[in-house]
């Protein structure tokens, strides 16, 4: 990833996540918030935002799978993990005339819209030089006019992705490959009452409280601290952990949920507890968002910091 | 500003004070695609629902030669006469750009919108939004639909907003009132080679080009008078430039609306007509929805481009142009474009070498028509 440094240098993030929108309102709090929302970490293309994760946590390390895991303290072992990556493309074919085509990655879309959301929309294309922006092409309303429309949703398989090339040979010079990772351009709205709204905001709004409680010393026994890849692949970064750093006496699954603001949610999962029987008996603890799965996935600030205390007393009080 | 445009203050032309003879610096070379780019990415990212289009034309305004003596029309358009006299020559390129406005605020808090222009309303639905009022943008969220289902229809319905107060009374306590517009953020960004993307390209690009043009224009060696105009909500039926219409009545020999030509240079158009590449240059659009030029302007525009080595195109595409409102005073439009991808989706593309080519046009035609 020879663009890995260049990801999250916060200049290039305002460049490149930052619409001149956001200029015209009050400036936002840099939060960790922010910047885990504006990551993009297409599953199975996690690495360069795992790469910035693991900066923030003196002591992580990576594992055969490329999760970053944070493994203190001895005796019965608690896990505590945050599935990092989101379902996005990558460029599935390059069209003589300049276009991209995509196929979808991730075990399966969240919903029928996920794809639709991206139709006229502006793109990050994460080339081999750099990343680009580039767009998902549409019809032009103007030419749409009296013609048949059928009402079915977009698809991937109707999307073409233009970043300016005329012609296939100005897609490869621009640095641009088959399997380059595509994903939506990440906005972070700060909007209403202490709310925050972007693309996978919930999911990187609890991986961010996680990161802010790894700062607390363990108590007791053994924790470890893990953000996972490829949650949306088969739980592939999860059942390594589990099989590679387990058996662990219980597992703590920080994620996000539709549901009401105010209360954090929390639920003992006895599915995943026999399928994957090295993580213990498991517990979901889930950020309630609304918009679930949509660009402007939204999160309250106050769920955020009560989720971020609950799992700093979870760490600080691990037995 | 809705309702205040039909006051008719006379005309026009008088008010915007022409400039003919009077000290002012040397007339630049041809624009370069920087300069092109500097011109319509600041305009691009300006915001102006059709009939809040201040912020446009405040943006235009910075940007004119010194030598301009810019005035605003009753309907809000924003002119710049060049040359001595009533003018013969009208371009005229419109500021708005489609969005939303308020027509209810619900109890929750949450805003019922009206579309102002054409679009396809899928392209917002879900996507962050901003609420101009006036004085500031405030930040929102587009609105999913309240269940998505298996199968459900493309189109979402009606759009709706949320500011995330909850409430009536939160969202008023922001000075969120009825009438107020919305849009999607957005921003310039620079594709591969000379191409671009943005919102609001349509008719951003057409504004530009007037810029271009006229920082290369000596009024004093202009033989008539040119009239450029930037007008005001030509999405909700050319209604600014209604008023230049009526404004000059009779009195030009020709107008020429710098808009859009929308392209079918996409792999998801049907190729039968619009097909104008991208990159080659600007386009005489000839036939659209509102006008058909005449077969000797084409053939002028098309010699004029040759004689000044400016690629150039001629196609037929779909839409109104502002030009076509001088019809009722036997007014003849000559409408130029260029080729726009995309159209009225947050995702338009351009070229900017055909940016630089419509106001080298727009120059040459100034200066020699």
């Amino acid at each position: 990833m020879r663009w890995s440094a260049l990801l999250f240098t916060p200049s290039l993030i305002v460049v490149l996540a930052t619409p001149a929108a956001a200029q015209v309102v009050a400036a936002a709090p840099t939060l960790l918030v922010d910047r885990f929302i504006r990551m993009t970490a297409v599953t199975g293309f996690e690495q360069a935002a795992l790469d910035s994760v693991q900066r923030l946590l003196p002591g992580a390390r990576r594992d055969r799978a490329g999760n970053v895991v944070l493994d203190r303290g001895t005796g019965p072992a608690t896990l505590i993990a945050c599935p990092f990556d989101e379902v996005g493309y990558v460029v599935g074919g390059i069209r003589a005339d300049g276009w991209l085509t995509l196929r979808r990655v991730g075990a399966r879309a969240p919903h029928a819209l996920w794809d639709q959301y991206h139709e006229g929309q502006r793109v990050t294309v994460w080339g081999r030089k750099r990343p680009l922006s580039a767009v998902v092409g549409v019809r032009s309303t103007h030419l749409t006019r009296g013609r048949s429309q059928g009402d079915t949703p977009f698809t991937v398989d109707d999307a073409v992705v233009d970043i300016g090339a005329a012609d296939a040979a100005q897609v490869r010079a621009a640095g641009v490959a088959l399997l380059d990772p595509v994903a939506m351009l990440k906005q972070v709205t700060h909007y209403g009452n202490e709310l925050v709204a972007g693309p996978w905001a919930g999911r990187r709004s609890a991986c961010a409280a996680l990161a802010e409680a790894a700062k607390a010393t363990p108590g007791s026994g053994r924790v470890v601290v893990a953000f996972l890849v490829e949650q949306e692949m088969g739980q592939r970064g999860l059942r390594t952990l589990a099989n590679i750093a387990g058996p662990f006496e219980r597992t703590i699954f920080v994620d996000h949920a539709m549901g009401p603001a105010g209360t954090l949610i929390e639920r003992t999962d006895t599915t995943v507890a026999r399928t994957l029987p090295g993580l213990g008996a498991v517990t979901r603890v889930l950020l309630p968002v609304r918009n679930l799965a949509t660009p402007v996935e939204t999160v309250s600030m106050e769920d955020y910091e009560a989720l971020r205390a609950r799992l700093g007393a979870m760490i600080g009080g691990a037995r | 500003m809705r309702g205040t445009w039909c006051v008719v203050l006379g005309s026009s032309w008088l008010l915007a004070g022409p400039v003919t003879a009077q000290a002012r610096p040397a007339v630049p070379a041809a624009p370069t695609v920087a300069e092109a780019e500097q011109v319509v990415s600041r305009l691009v990212e300006s915001y102006g629902v059709s009939g809040m289009e201040a912020p446009v034309r405040d943006a235009v305004r910075t940007m004119l030669p010194s030598w301009a003596r810019p005035t605003v029309d009753g309907a809000g358009n924003l002119w710049v006469v060049a040359g001595r006299g009533a003018p013969k020559v009208v371009f005229i390129a419109h500021l708005d750009e489609i969005g939303f406005d308020v027509t209810a605020i619900r109890d929750d808090g949450t805003l019922d919108l009206r579309p102002r222009g054409g679009f396809i309303p899928s392209l917002y639905e879900a996507q962050p939004a901003l609420v101009h009022t006036g004085s500031s943008s405030l930040p929102a969220v587009f609105l999913p639909r309240d269940s998505i289902g298996r199968t459900p229809t493309r189109s979402p319905g009606a759009i709706r907003a949320d500011p995330g107060t909850g409430s009536r009374a939160g969202t008023e306590a922001l000075g969120i009132k009825l009438g107020m517009t919305l849009t999607m953020p957005k921003s310039y960004a620079r594709l591969v080679g000379t191409r671009a993307t943005g919102r609001s390209f349509d008719d951003r690009v057409g504004s530009a080009a007037l810029i271009l043009a006229l920082r290369r224009i000596d009024p004093s060696k202009l033989t008539h008078a040119v009239a450029f105009v930037w007008s005001t909500r030509e999405e909700v039926g050319l209604e600014g430039a209604r008023f230049v219409a009526d404004s000059l009545k009779d009195g030009p020999t020709v107008v020429l609306a710098i808009d859009t030509f929308v392209s079918a240079d996409s792999p998801l158009e049907l190729p039968t007509f619009a097909l104008a590449p991208v990159g080659r240059g600007p386009v005489a659009r000839a036939v659209d929805n509102s006008s058909v030029t005449p077969s000797r302007l084409v053939d002028s525009l098309v010699a004029l481009a040759r004689s000044k080595g400016i690629p150039f195109q001629v196609g037929a595409t779909n839409g109104g142009n502002d030009g076509s409102t001088f019809a009722a005073y036997g007014v003849p439009d000559a409408p130029i474009g260029w080729p726009l991808r995309y159209s009225h989706s947050p995702a338009e593309v351009i070229d900017l070498k055909d940016l630089v080519g419509l106001a080298r046009m727009v120059e040459a035609v100034a200066k020699s028509w």
